[in-house]
């Protein structure tokens, strides 16, 4: 059958399954439409940006977490929970991340560095010039009440409080490693 | 021919529509055409008044989309209160006046999607199910019995294709959206829209009609 015989008979189908309505429809929807139409979605405005962008969860995680430190900021960078919001954001990127090992680590490690900030503490921060799926690359230090440094390493973030002749050695270590 | 559609059936369940069959009311048409605009400004400004009129404008055609998805009578009602009360939820989204008719249908368009995805769907086996078509007199079902049926093997075998292909030729040629109307509910681009619409009746063309 030719394409314009099928578009006439589509069109003359049309016709033939027009039926009447249900008297009462176009009353019980006029019923539902809500006394505010448009007022209230003022504050819903923003939220129905968000959506329409459709952010990844990559930026949706990078946004709750930072949202998450500058309230922690606000409030006098006291973490009220104890570790517990470093704890539910490393789950979280965790999450967000699934098996993307490599991304996971640099996020967990800023999310790290961001609450160690916001705790007061100031490390020294070489996640962003290490490679840091190596478990033996100093990620990231600090100095310890005691003279001592603590470490986090590459990989799993694992913390090692160190000597600082220890620390030298390690650094030492990747600036060897680097300039091979 | 797979299916031999039994008329007398078909006529006996919508004898009671022939009596209130009405025609397309171009007036509608004509206040829709010019009124686009102010009534999509209005409905953003919340305007209550603007709300019932859009109702009054659209119920039936998104309650024939509907019926013409594959829904029952019922459940075709029910999706279009859901429609509308979706529509009133979403008026932050309505862009412009030009608009207003491919936004509704577009919801629409999710609605009957979500409630197939659902689960719900399942059943319905599709267009054929919205009841075939009839004719107005016995005389003229007599003349026209040959063609009568093609009109049923034709619903028959929209029925049958992905819904995709269903919706596309449903919103283009039975809802009598233009090309970039439909496009704009589908929510995809022209050249896409035009495409699928091509394969949708060659799909059709296919079948034995």
């Amino acid at each position: 059958m030719e394409n314009q015989k099928l578009e006439k008979l589509l069109r003359e189908l049309a016709g033939r399954t027009a039926e009447p309505i249900a008297p009462d429809l176009a009353e019980d929807i006029k019923g539902q439409i809500p006394s505010r139409l448009a007022h209230r979605r003022a504050g819903m405005n923003a939220i129905n940006i968000v959506i329409d962008l459709r952010v990844s969860k990559l930026a949706a995680a990078a946004v709750i977490v930072i949202s998450l430190f500058l309230c922690l900021r606000f409030f006098g960078g006291r973490d009220l929970t104890g570790d517990n919001l470093y704890e539910e954001s490393k789950l979280f990127i965790n999450y967000c991340l699934g098996n993307k090992t490599a991304d996971r680590g640099s996020e967990l490690a800023s999310v790290l560095y961001e609450y160690l900030v916001s705790q007061g503490i100031e490390p020294v921060y070489y996640g962003d010039r290490v490679d840091i799926s190596d478990s033996n690359a100093v990620v990231m230090y600090w100095r310890l009440s005691d003279g001592g440094y603590m470490v986090r390493f590459g990989g799993d973030l694992r913390a090692e409080a160190v000597t600082a002749e220890e620390l030298i050695e390690l650094q030492g270590r990747m600036l060897q490693k680097r300039t091979r | 021919m797979e299916k031999k559609i039994n008329f007398t059936e078909h006529k006996a369940d919508s004898a009671h529509l022939r009596s209130e069959k009405q025609a397309p009311d171009d007036r509608k048409g004509e206040y829709l055409a010019q009124n686009h605009d102010s009534l999509a400004s209005r409905l953003k400004a919340g305007e209550r008044l603007a709300a019932t009129e859009l109702v009054d404008a659209y119920y039936e055609q998104i309650y024939l989309f509907m019926r013409r998805l594959g829904h029952d009578r019922h459940l075709s009602e029910d999706l279009t209160q859901e429609c509308f009360l979706q529509a009133w939820h979403h008026i932050g989204q309505l862009r412009s006046g030009g608009a207003l008719n491919s936004w509704l249908y577009r919801i629409a368009s999710n609605v009957s999607k979500a409630h197939w995805r659902r689960g719900k769907g399942r059943e319905m086996v599709g267009f054929d199910a919205a009841g075939l078509p009839g004719s107005d007199n016995e005389a003229e079902y007599n003349n026209n019995a040959g063609h009568l049926e093609q009109l049923g093997r034709l619903q028959v075998a929209l029925g049958k294709l992905p819904r995709k292909w269903q919706e596309t030729l449903v919103l283009h040629y039975m809802q009598g959206l233009t090309i970039a109307e439909a496009a704009q509910a589908a929510g995809i681009r022209k050249g896409t829209f035009k495409s699928r619409l091509a394969r949708a009746l060659e799909a059709l063309r296919k079948q034995d009609i």
